[in-house]
């Protein structure tokens, strides 16, 4: 193992050292904030790179757990607290693809927030690790480090711009609710603890060895201890009823930070509900994946049917993000077939939903709390190729061929299809349909509306580069998923 | 072998990206190039009608598999079935180019939808993977939708936005359908395909033929339109602009009609056999009210929208009756309506420009001030209607004597939608052209030599089908009747037969193999 001793946290150690590098900068004399950028991008830059390392090592040599205690006779390792797979590593490159994106897109505000722009860029920082930590856990109790470390920042960031009302109610509101989910998944840990005596995912004394070994006459608290891990990270992915804090939080906080909230936690919790379900829990299989369907199919209708009804554009992508965590647990639960599926919605969701907000940024400001929907009207004569980025991403979360949106829901429908979940998927399919209305009315207020307002917002270097890598990756994969899908087929979790 | 397919499909990329490629500063030039590259994909059709094999099977076929686990790919091929409605989109492309002289609001714009329109529209008739079909069938979508939203008239946003949803609508049904199917088929097939040529051949039960088979339908219907699902067709036809109206007359539409027998005949023959009636029924309906309510219309385009839909009932009824000459008779008649139809709302766009009305009672004695014009609508009209000796005729006949033998009673309510659109669209002629022009009318400029040269291709061909339909039929036979000859085997259908007082049997379709396939004629 020694040649590896830090690559499996590579990634947080960079981060971290990063975030501390920008907050010891931000306090030096003549740095500006190009040189946080520097900093940023230097430890985002690295942490893809150690992804890729990952991924090239694990290919080598196979997945490996690391950081384990001793056992009694100090020679078998137990408890290993962090898997390093083509899993994790996949997952750190999204992840960092898309916090890049977000601080590309943002950093205009960064730079008007003076001095505290630090803060700001160091906790997006500290919470990307937390949720790659969340990603590579490989012990319950990890995982709930890794949540926390990802919650906390994105508390603070929720409320960051606190000269502003609604960010204070968007902070506070976040908080509260984040820690009872926070609580409960971690109850839930306990009570799993209970029942198998372990909170490993892997190796002897793991959770799935005990389920393995042994039948359980009355599994009730397991069941119990399952259903609040579930809860804890539908409540992260804002999957409904879980959801009811989406909307005010978005519409509070900067369009940079929900640009991240939306896109990170979503796309950590996925694959470590996938990990955990998986992996911990396999012979509940049937139990879990009917509530996770269940789960799904409430998200679906929810979030579309309450979509339809908004007018503010951050509320209406809250809902739609509802809705798409829905379709991410029907990824959950096609991922038993094909795992490629699931990976490819998460990117090319994200990927989408960071180009569309920071659009919303550019056009409203970054700093704008609630934006309506007619700010973009117009938009189509005003300034075209910003418009056809917005036709793009609509259509792409509609799922309309040509678009990676498309692909990602033909996939997973059809993993899905094949791992027996049909009426999930004619329910989904239907529901997308009516997730028409609202991607289409953007579409058509910046379309075929005009306008009599004469400026034209004119979209800085670092948005037009975010929008423009968003639009070429959406496309790119809606003509050719295989780029992708041939890629993410081999990111599987240590098993 | 050379990709003739793909390079078909893609020259109206390359034109699309040609046009956003012409500098801003020579924007004249938009229309011209546009025009020039609409006619490569009908030179190339040309070259596919002449050199296409009468014997029949896909030809030009490409495949490459793009996702070899899914098994979804590139799979493309034209037959009989599909040859003339490639042929036709082809066609109406470089007229509606034409037609669209007086856009002026972001033109580029404009063509780039049309272009990509028209790959969708291709690949669409081309396609033999289920998902590629899928992805053009919807890809048609956006640029329709911004043509009517963009470029279309007053009501445009709701028309856009009810002809996008509506017709999503259908293709949910439809991707879950295609979806279920593959799945269905993947323990026959050892692996998930969505191939049409592996899917047709995996045997199904008959409840999953059933589902499968109502879930393309709905799609196929509501793209059609079939009654009671025709409520967009009518606002979309009116909002949208004139090259908007031709091809959604002309090729979309057809797009479903296309559908039922490529994929509901095809792949569902148990289903089509016991539900094939319902549709029937259906299109028999929708054939009449559809007419009633054209009698009615007070707006010219409206009335030509309604007599879209009773027309498209001939087609699907000629489909589900499964004769040889009902199919076929369905098949050529999609080439007519898109003919005539498309003549009509070109003609309309033409007036439109004029004088900015659609309203019937707006009009009148256009005959006397605008000769020519009236010349090409009577030509239209006639068309439309089935006069003998024009393409209509050909094409409803060869409906209504294939289904006869099938559902007699169908078939003679169906015959009163003949009469009914000669009522409808030669009262409107009346009330358009005849008596003495109005004030406002009096001073209209007869067709230029621009839109003469429009409609001049349309009337000869609609004349050209009407005398000598028979190497469009030649083309189509042996397809239509590989079509039948498998419902035939996979149930207990047997094409009915003319008993003619137990003298002679005379076979519909073709005789046996060896015998000269020798169409309607031989009857």
């Amino acid at each position: 193992m020694g040649n590896i001793a830090f690559l499996p946290i590579g990634l947080e150690v960079g981060l971290l050292v990063g975030a501390l590098g920008i907050l010891m900068a931000a306090v030096m004399r003549g740095c500006r904030t190009r040189d946080w950028a520097i900093i940023a991008g230097t430890a985002i830059g690295f942490g893809f790179v150690v992804s890729v390392r990952q991924w090239v090592v694990v290919g080598d040599i196979g997945p490996q757990l690391a950081y384990g205690t001793k056992g009694i006779d100090g020679s078998a390792v137990a408890n290993q607290m962090v898997a390093m797979d083509k899993f994790g590593a996949l997952g750190g490159m999204i992840l960092m693809i898309v916090v890049g994106l977000v601080l590309i897109g943002s950093w205009q505000m960064i730079t008007d927030l003076g001095t505290r722009g630090a803060e700001y860029v160091a906790l997006i920082l500290l919470s990307v690790a937390g949720m790659h930590m969340m990603i590579v856990s490989a012990n319950l109790v990890m995982l709930f480090i890794g949540l926390e470390t990802a919650s906390l920042a994105l508390y603070v960031i929720a409320g960051f711009l606190r000269d502003r009302r609604g960010s204070d109610e968007s902070a506070m509101k976040y908080f509260l609710m984040g820690s009872f989910a926070s609580a409960l998944f971690i109850y839930g840990v306990a009570l799993v603890f209970a029942a198998t005596g372990s909170t490993s995912l892997y190796g002897p004394t793991s959770i799935g060895m005990f389920l393995g070994g042994n039948v359980m006459p009355d599994p009730g608290i397991l069941l119990i201890g399952i259903a609040l891990i579930l809860v804890g990270l539908a409540f992260k992915m804002s999957a409904a009823p879980f959801h009811q804090w989406a909307p005010d939080v978005y519409q509070g906080a900067s369009t940079g930070a929900v640009a991240f909230m939306s896109t990170g936690v979503k796309v950590a919790a996925v694959a470590a509900m996938v990990r955990v379900m998986y992996l911990g829990f396999f012979q509940f299989y049937d139990d879990w994946s009917m509530a996770v369907a269940l789960i799904a199919a409430l998200s679906i209708l929810v979030g579309t049917a309450t979509a339809i009804a908004q007018s503010d554009i951050k509320r209406m992508l809250a809902y739609s993000g509802v809705a798409h965590a829905g379709f991410l647990l029907v990824a959950v639960l096609a991922a038993r077939v094909s795992l490629d599926s699931m990976w490819f919605y998460l990117a090319t969701y994200a990927v989408s939903l960071v180009g569309m907000l920071t659009i919303v940024g550019v056009v409203a400001g970054v700093n704008s709390g609630p934006v309506s929907i007619d700010s973009f009207r117009g938009l189509g004569k005003k300034s075209p190729m910003l418009s056809v980025a917005i036709a793009v991403f609509m259509f792409s979360m509609a799922g309309i061929p040509g678009t990676s949106g498309f692909i990602a829901k033909l996939v997973v429908f059809t993993a899905a299809d094949l791992n027996g979940f049909r009426w999930l998927v004619v329910l989904a399919l239907l529901a997308s349909v009516a997730g028409l209305f609202f991607y289409l009315r953007i579409i058509v207020v910046a379309f075929f509306d005009d306008t009599d307002a004469e400026e034209t917002p004119s979209t800085p270097t670092g948005p037009r580069i975010a929008i423009g890598f968003a639009v070429a990756v959406t496309v790119l994969l809606g003509l050719w998923p295989t780029l992708l899908l041939d890629f993410a087929r081999e990111a599987l979790p240590h098993l | 072998m050379f990709p003739v397919l793909a390079f078909l499909v893609g020259l109206p990329v390359l034109a699309a990206i040609a046009i956003v490629l012409i500098p801003k500063s020579r924007s004249e030039l938009l229309l011209p190039v546009a025009f020039g590259l609409s006619l490569l994909p009908l030179a190339v059709a040309g070259y596919m009608v002449w050199t296409f094999d009468t014997a029949g099977g896909f030809q030009w076929v490409e495949s490459i598999i793009w996702m070899e686990r899914l098994r979804i790919g590139w799979t493309v091929g034209v037959d009989g079935i599909s040859l003339f409605l490639v042929a036709l989109t082809a066609f109406l492309f470089p007229i509606s180019i034409l037609a669209s002289a007086k856009i002026s609001d972001r033109l580029r714009g404009y063509l780039v939808s049309l272009f990509i329109l028209e790959t969708g529209v291709l690949g669409v008739f081309i396609a033999l993977d289920l998902v590629l079909f899928f992805v053009f069938f919807e890809i048609v979508l956006i640029p329709m939708f911004f043509m009517i939203g963009i470029w279309g008239s007053s009501n445009r946003k709701y028309a856009a936005i009810k002809f996008f949803v509506y017709t999503a609508f259908g293709s949910a049904f439809l991707l879950a359908s295609i979806i279920a199917l593959a799945v269905n088929a993947g323990p026959v097939l050892q692996t998930v395909s969505f191939q049409w040529n592996d899917l047709a051949q995996v045997p199904m039960t008959s409840a999953a033929q059933t589902w499968l088979f109502f879930g393309f339908a709905i799609a196929f219907a509501i793209k059609v339109p079939l009654f009671p699902l025709h409520t967009w067709l009518p606002d979309a036809h009116t909002e949208a602009p004139t090259a908007g109206s031709v091809l959604l007359a002309g090729v979309l539409l057809k797009m479903g009609t296309y559908g039922f027998i490529r994929f509901n005949l095809t792949l569902f023959p148990e289903a089509t056999v016991k539900y094939g009636k319902w549709l029937a029924l259906v299109a028999v309906i929708g054939i009449v009210y559809a007419a009633l309510v054209a009698t009615v219309q007070p707006d010219i385009k409206r009335l030509v929208a309604y007599s879209s839909v009773s027309h498209l009932g001939f087609i699907v009824l000629g489909t589900f009756a499964l004769t040889l000459s009902s199919v076929q008779g369905g098949l050529i008649q999609m080439v007519n309506h898109g003919l005539s139809t498309g003549a009509l709302f070109l003609l309309i766009g033409m007036i439109y420009e004029r004088t900015h009305t659609r309203k019937i009672a707006d009009y009148g004695g256009l005959a006397s001030t605008m000769p020519i014009f009236s010349g090409f609508f009577l030509l239209a009209v006639f068309a439309s209607i089935g006069l003998p000796g024009l393409n209509g005729f050909i094409g409803e006949f060869m409906v209504l004597i294939g289904s006869w033998q099938t559902f007699p009673v169908l078939t003679v309510v169906a015959a009163s939608g003949v009469v009914l659109s000669a009522i409808y669209v030669l009262w409107a002629y009346e009330r358009v052209f005849t008596g003495p022009p109005g004030k406002a009318n009096k001073d209209l400029e007869d067709l230029n030599s621009r839109e003469i040269a429009i409609l001049v291709p349309i009337a000869v061909l609609i004349v050209f089908l009407g005398v000598y339909p028979k190497p469009v039929l030649d083309r189509m036979e042996n397809d239509v009747n590989a079509v039948i000859s498998r419902i035939e085997q996979s149930t207990n259908y047997e094409r009915p037969t003319f008993d003619l007082e137990g003298r002679l049997t005379v076979d519909v379709g073709v005789p046996e193999q060896g015998e000269s396939p020798s169409g309607e004629g031989s009857e």
